[in-house]
């Protein structure tokens, strides 16, 4: 047993299983899915079981030579941190199957392809130690999710699909050039030699002692910076999530949240610390303070969202923005706050948006003003829902508070005033779960719902298993968070000595100046679209939309 | 057996109970309060066994108290955060207070909640709400304090908006959760800002650091790590300006009103500084700032509660007033007479609650006192019960409200708070008048029922009845036994001693009091402390005086007819002071306006940029490039020349940036 590939089984196990259903019979297919997602799921937990968190650097680690004229291999390897977000994955990828039985009526046999194809490249984007593997599953992940929003999803689902894809590609490209100007700088560094220019270990190792240039690094990180801002994702690159939420099938929603997200969250932390020490040091006061604005502007704009899943949405580019707060404000318990905080955003995030499903399959709608009194038509439904919305609020005891304490401790041993703002998140958190919640739940059945009172069951036993597994984490990592803070204490140490390597940078005039000069030219773009195209974008969205629709 | 086993006991019986009707309770129906009752009277022994143990300094008690640790909660590097309780004298007379009230509510709501279908829900709820409250007293450092701090809110919101088809209900139950976040926000970077300066979340260790000499400069000053506490506490405890919560908080079952609105959860804050009282006394400006808000709430509520018409209204503000007197005792200095108007409240509080439900019960869910009126003899029980529970509050001896109230007063006037003293007078006035203007319209003079509910009105059960007289009890004499046989009764009969409540608690406060440089001045029953204790008892007689001539009276001898028009003529001599205490000094206007109105409003704001700006952007972007596409396929003509200029001039800017780069 010693000798099995294991991370290998883990990432590709999922592809077999999509073989094997493309070429089965479709009533099949969900029930082979279902069943391959369990079985990576459980080689992903003992996966766990074989990784010991008292050993630093990476292991159960598996090295191939792929292109050997530029160094890239084939290489998977784990730390704390990936083995956390891949068990994540794995255990959401089952959840998602399972929840997608009743929801998803058409094409079932590709829906299941999509999303088994989907876990390979989030598995391998946690577990790849080559920044051209990496690049390759981060590419990997688009292609599924992509064909899961803009055929399984609500109207107006091209044109959220497409905004979606190009918005990320947007950042991928300019990552891809990143990953290549580094393997450059180092090859170069290394007297003309290819090898280990795309191995992780083998960068990170130059970047702590040598170190890359001051321009590339500024650049460098910005463009590896770009691309996971975008999905993870930070204000203002954020507007993509609640329009792809908005239109994903439930599943999709729930990885979307649930992990897609994360994977930003991982990239800052193993690429652009690691890397990049210099410009994270000198970038991270304006990370900190796009966080801080995030944590609230998510939550005061999700105040006033009419629709359940746009709420949740805005819900997370607030919780997300404790992520990056705890990452870049480099302090030990603030990383690990945000660590957990990536963890139980995907358990919480994704009940929620299961629980919005659960109303949507049988009401189809989502509009706010239209419920009410859920209390009395499904009180299992109203108590399930009452649970997450209170974890979501960071009740402690439950585990959304842990990660948020841990990050909010850390930033303020290092800037009090920030963790001041951000800490006004917890009355405005409370403020607008609350209030939607008064209004889905509380008071009198509405007119909508009695109306449709005979399509108005209960959760079936389905959807209850679906979230129990859900409220049982979140209850279990709510009281012993020691689980996650020991796996992931080796990764947030590495990640913070890489930071701490870190030199003082003059910071490059360059970068302001270009960031100033995107913002000035997207404000005249916008001016100009306004005053000469004869309509923005509120004409555009349906516009694109409506014949894709249509057909 | 073992205090290792038993601390955890006290909260585990709550706890299996919550769980058990949680999951089976709907099935139980009319019998869905056995299991939680019992649980609560199986804890309330458990409690009693730790809490004698503890007062009498046994073992393993001894003279600081003992704690007992349970897992290590959240091992984050330098943050090392265990869960464990802790019990001490402060800690044990807060169990009296809860386990007591909370076995009778539990009893009484049998019979309140008899004829809801949801029962089998208030009852898991009200364990819930139980086991909260145990860990918030029981807990050992200040992150399970805080985890305690919310789920009594949570339970809190549950409870209220316990009848959730009720709007009013629902708007309550959000109201007092969010308010109570914003002082929650406080308390938390308050705890956070304790973990910068002493490395430590340990209660005890922590407050040792911060107390200690050696250690002088501190990174966040010590007033503000103060400040912050505090205002977790003013939210909690419903002090102004985030007192608004707590009078909607009424929508509530009255058994809840009773328990978590008068007698426990509300006393958090006055717990938590009372806990604290070293980080206070280090901060003596912070002190004074106490004592203000204190002060200022307190006759605040009680202007208020002079003309309330709800019954249960009256006594939330009453309830907020008391609070004030609490925090105004904690700001003086006087650490054990606001732990024992804490405990003294609780008990006639509680008391004058459950009465009102058991007036509300009878006159079948009316809560309105121009709709009641001469109840005395169809409900004499909670009559009686309410009458001692009114003379208690109004600071008549020898019932209990007397001894800690004036313990109050004559502290703040010892220590030098002289205007504190002023205005604590002015509010007994006010206290001993409201109180007794409840009782007048609700039992004296004539029936102002509706004449279809009139011949129904019935005395309410045993289970109800009970709870009531068991409460009157304290109600009557815990005031003497806490103090017996120091000041006041003690020099009187010419014993000496400090009265076993100041025995208890000396321990856990003379850290902060030594801080403060306050010592124990001698009682001098024919000197200061008697003119003291002689203005009070005036005033409050003079309250309660005024008002029988107006709202009538009949107690035995005494008969008074009400005077409506005698009040009329009175509010119309003060017309604004009148509408000001109506309308509650218009904060909830106040307040609508500033988060319904500007909040709303930002927050579309916030909404409209986002998706017409940010979002805008992006989109216009996405435009501009399929429309400069359009334009930019002109140059594709064909022609190699074109492509070749082309290559060429994007290797020369290639070129440049390369050098600039590279150069630089």
């Amino acid at each position: 047993m010693a000798d099995l590939p294991l991370l290998s089984i883990v990432t590709f196990a999922p592809l077999v299983g999509a073989l094997v259903i493309a070429f089965a019979p479709a009533r099949w297919a969900r029930l082979l899915a279902l069943a391959t997602a369990l079985a990576t799921w459980l080689v992903s937990l003992y996966a766990v079981t074989r990784f010991d968190p008292a050993l630093s650097g990476f292991q159960l680690v598996e090295e191939v030579s792929w292109i050997p004229l530029f160094g890239i291999e084939y290489k998977l390897g784990t730390d704390g941190l990936a083995l956390v977000l891949v068990v994540l994955t794995t255990t959401l990828t089952w959840i998602s199957i399972l929840a997608s039985f009743k929801p998803i009526q058409t094409r079932i046999k590709e829906y299941m392809v999509s999303f088994l194809i989907l876990e390979v490249g989030m598995v391998g984007v946690f577990l790849a130690l080559d920044t051209f593997l990496f690049y390759i599953f981060w590419e990997v992940v688009l292609v599924p999710m992509y064909l899961i929003i803009g055929i399984w999803g609500g109207a107006n689902r091209i044109y959220a699909t497409i905004k979606f894809v190009l918005y990320t590609l947007v950042g991928s490209l300019l990552m891809l050039v990143a990953i290549l100007a580094t393997a450059f700088a180092f090859q170069e560094a290394n007297g003309g030699s290819w090898v280990g220019a795309f191995d992780f270990e083998v960068l990170r190792a130059h970047a702590a002692t040598a170190g890359f240039g001051d321009a590339l690094q500024m650049l460098a990180f910005a463009a590896f910076f770009l691309a996971f801002a975008i999905k993870i994702p930070m204000v203002p690159f954020h507007t993509w999530l609640p329009d792809a939420h908005v239109e994903a099938p439930t599943a999709g929603s729930v990885i979307l949240a649930g992990i897609l997200l994360k994977l930003g969250g991982y990239g800052f932390i193993r690429y652009n610390l690691a890397l990049y020490p210099d410009a994270a040091q000198a970038y991270a006061p304006l990370i900190v303070l796009l966080s801080v604005i995030a944590i609230i502007y998510g939550a005061i704009v999700a105040m006033v969202q009419p629709d359940l899943k746009k709420l949740v949405a805005y819900s997370s580019v607030s919780h997300m923005g404790f992520v990056t707060l705890g990452i870049f404000i480099f302090q030990p318990q603030a990383m690990d706050g945000a660590i957990l905080q990536m963890v139980n955003h995907g358990l919480i995030t994704g009940a929620l948006f299961l629980l919005v499903g659960v109303i949507y399959e049988r009401t189809h709608d989502r509009t706010i003003a239209k419920m009410g009194g859920l209390a009395g038509l499904t009180p299992v439904y109203a108590a399930v829902f009452g649970f997450f919305v209170f974890a979501s609020a960071g009740l402690p005891g439950l585990s959304g508070f842990v990660g948020e304490f841990l990050a909010l401790l850390g930033t303020f041993v290092v800037n009090p005033w920030a963790a001041g703002v951000a800490a006004l998140v917890m009355i405005l958190g409370a403020a607008y779960l609350l209030w939607m919640f008064q209004r889905v739940v509380f008071g009198e059945p509405s007119e909508f719902l009695l109306g449709i009172r005979s399509h108005l069951s209960d959760m079936t036993p389905t959807e209850i298993l679906t979230l129990a597994p859900l409220g049982a984490l979140v209850v279990v990592f709510g009281l012993f968070p020691g689980i996650l803070l020991d796996l992931i204490g080796g990764s947030v140490t590495s990640a913070l000595d890489a930071v701490g390597h870190g030199s003082a940078i003059s910071v490059d005039p360059l970068v302001p100046a270009v960031g100033l000069g995107i913002v000035v030219a997207a404000v005249i773009v916008q001016l100009a679209n306004a005053l000469f195209g004869g309509g923005g974008a509120g004409e555009d969205q349906p516009g694109e939309a409506a014949p894709e629709g249509a057909s | 057996m073992s205090h290792d086993l038993l601390i955890p006991l006290i909260i585990a019986f709550p706890l299996a109970g919550f769980l058990i009707t949680a999951v089976i309770g709907r099935r139980l129906g009319a019998n869905a309060f056995w299991i939680p009752v019992g649980a609560v009277v199986l804890s309330w022994l458990v409690a009693m066994l730790v809490v004698v143990a503890a007062l009498t300094g046994a073992e393993p008690y001894g003279e600081h108290g003992y704690g007992v640790t349970l897992w290590t909660w959240i091992p984050a590097g330098a943050l090392d955060i265990t869960a464990g309780f802790f019990v001490d004298s402060l800690t044990a007379a807060l169990l009296i207070v809860v386990t007591t009230i909370g076995m009778l509510v539990h009893v009484y709501s049998i019979g309140y909640m008899a004829h809801d279908p949801g029962r089998w829900r208030f009852f898991a709820y009200l364990n819930l709400f139980m086991v909260s409250m145990l860990l918030l007293v029981l807990a050992d450092s200040w992150l399970v304090l805080f985890v305690a701090w919310e789920l009594v809110g949570l339970c809190s919101y549950l409870l209220i908006g316990f009848w959730y088809r009720k709007r009013s209900a629902a708007e309550a139950s959000k109201k007092a959760f969010i308010v109570n976040r914003v002082g929650d926000v406080g308390f938390i970077l308050g705890l956070i800002a304790i973990f910068v300066n002493t490395g430590t979340l340990n209660i005890r260790d922590s407050i040792d650091v911060l107390t200690s000499e050696t250690l002088v400069a501190f990174p966040i000053p010590v007033a503000l790590v103060a400040l912050l506490l505090f205002a977790g506490a003013v939210g909690k405890s419903a002090q102004f300006p985030l007192h608004v919560w707590l009078p909607d908080a009424m929508e509530g079952p009255t058994p809840v009103s009773a328990l978590i609105h008068a007698a426990t959860m509300v006393n958090a804050g006055v717990y938590m500084v009372a806990r604290a009282n070293p980080i206070f006394a280090s901060a003596p400006d912070v002190m004074v700032v106490v004592a203000g808000i204190g002060i200022f709430t307190a006759i605040l509520a009680a202007s208020i509660a002079m003309t309330q018409t709800d019954i249960k209204r009256v006594l939330a503000y009453s309830t907020l007033s008391q609070l004030g007197y609490m925090f105004a005792s904690l700001g003086v200095g006087a650490f054990t007479a606001a732990i024992f108007h804490l405990m003294t409240h609780g008990f006639f509080k509680g008391l004058l609650f459950l009465g009102s439900g058991s007036v509300i019960h009878a006159v079948h869910e009316e809560q309105d006192m121009r709709r009641m009126g001469g109840l005395a003899k169809k409900i004499p029980h909670t009559y009686w019960t309410m009458l001692i529970g009114a003379v208690a509050i109004s600071g008549i001896p020898p019932l209990a409200g007397f001894f800690s109230k004036d313990e109050i007063l004559g502290e703040a006037f010892k220590l030098g708070f002289t205007w504190v003293w002023a205005i604590g007078i002015v509010v007994a006035v006010m206290t001993a008048f409201y109180m007794f203007r409840l009782i007048g319209l609700t039992f004296w003079g004539e029936s102002r029922v509706d004449p279809a509910v009139e011949p129904k009105i019935h005395e309410s059960p045993r289970t109800m009845t009970v709870p009531l007289w068991l409460l009157a009890i304290p109600s009557l004499v815990l005031g003497v036994l806490l103090t017996w046989p120091g000041p006041p009764l003690g020099p009187l009969l010419g014993l000496d001693g400090t009265g076993p409540l100041h025995t208890w608690l000396h321990g856990v406060f003379e850290p902060g009091l030594e801080l403060l440089g306050h010592h124990e001045s001698e009682f001098a029953l024919l000197g200061i402390d008697g003119v003291l204790i002689a203005v009070s008892v005036a005033v409050a007689l003079a309250g309660m005086l005024l008002a029988w001539r107006l709202f009538g009276v009949e107690i035995g001898p005494f008969r008074g007819a009400q005077r409506p028009e005698q009040v009329k003529a009175l509010t119309a001599r003060v017309p604004g002071l009148y509408r000001a205490s109506v309308n509650k000094w218009w904060f909830d206007d106040l307040n609508h306006v500033i988060f319904v109105v500007i909040g709303g409003f930002s927050a579309r704001a916030a909404a409209w940029f986002d998706s017409h700006v940010v979002d805008g952007i992006v989109n216009g972007i996405g435009t501009v490039t399929r429309r400069s596409g359009g334009g930019l396929s002109q140059i594709q003509t064909g022609r190699v020349q074109n492509y070749a200029l082309g290559i060429a001039l994007g290797l020369i800017v290639m070129a440049g940036s390369y050098l600039v780069i590279v150069g630089r």
